[in-house]
């Protein structure tokens, strides 16, 4: 029996990476996201809540006591804002080019994040469309389950690169991919 | 330390995401009370042992100012309240 060898520098995974396809865990970051704040006037907060949940194509992301991120791929910032002003009671300011949006999925994602969130992520503790403020690799973001498996985390775009590198980091061991979604 | 606090808007969290910005005893008095009164307030504290009050910032989550009642000899929390709710209840205002 003969076996053919194929040259493979040594370097070669250390160069071009160690995956170049994606995996089944992967890190997708939207070019474009409209990613708005919203604040609610003092005692209109369920109000604002309820008409914010009505948005079509938006998703709507908890911060704090009459706070919340509203997220789109599909709706432009300036639309969305006309949007969200037209709702008595809310305040509302485009933060898309100062926050970025990483959409993170994979089958043990829940392993990935456990090494840089120190919060309870089992379906139990944190069903699937719930979301929250948090430390996300030592920065304070948005953390929101979108799936059984996929997350997405809002970071102040400074820190992006840090928690970028973190993620990746924390998700070699399933030879986690990132690139760009396509749309 | 307390090391899990369960905050009433984001759930359990761990103590790096706060900040303790002191003492939740002292009552602020009347801008016209006597300089000792403001004297009091603003440099005398207790240090006691055993069950304390504090404000906690939530600066890693919510953002909101929290009252922390725990214990500084067994870390027992006993209770965490958003400060403004606290404020509000006491001065009888309706949220």
């Amino acid at each position: 029996m003969t076996i053919a060898f194929v040259h493979r520098h040594v370097l070669e995974d250390h160069i071009t990476g160690f995956e170049t396809k994606p995996n089944p865990h992967h890190i997708t970051v939207p070019r474009h996201p409209t990613i708005l704040t919203v604040l609610a006037h003092a005692g209109s907060e369920a109000a604002v809540g309820a008409a914010l949940q009505r948005l079509d194509g938006v998703t709507l992301r908890f911060c704090g006591p009459c706070e919340w991120l509203c997220v789109s791929e599909t709706v432009s910032a300036e639309g969305l804002l006309r949007l969200v002003r037209e709702i008595e009671g809310a305040s509302a300011f485009d933060h898309s080019d100062g926050r970025v949006l990483l959409q993170i999925t994979g089958p043990n994602v829940r392993k990935i994040l456990a090494k840089c969130l120190a919060v309870d992520l089992h379906p139990e503790a944190f069903a699937i469309g719930r979301s929250a403020n948090m430390l996300v690799a030592h920065v304070s973001g948005n953390l929101a389950r979108t799936g059984e498996n996929s997350f997405e985390i809002i970071v102040p775009r400074s820190y992006a690169g840090v928690v970028f590198e973190e993620l990746k980091e924390m998700g070699r061991e399933f030879a986690l991919t990132a690139g760009f979604s396509e749309a | 330390m307390a090391s899990l606090i369960t905050c009433p808007h984001c759930g359990v969290r761990p103590k790096e995401e706060f900040s303790i910005r002191g003492d939740a005893v002292p009552v602020r008095p009347a801008p016209n009370a006597s300089d000792e009164t403001w004297y009091a307030y603003v440099y005398v504290r207790d240090n006691p042992k055993g069950l304390i009050r504090e404000y906690w910032h939530h600066t890693g989550g919510c953002r909101r100012f929290l009252v922390v009642e725990r214990d500084n000899v067994t870390h027992e929390v006993f209770s965490v309240t958003d400060a403004a709710d606290l404020a509000r209840s006491a001065s009888g205002e309706v949220a």
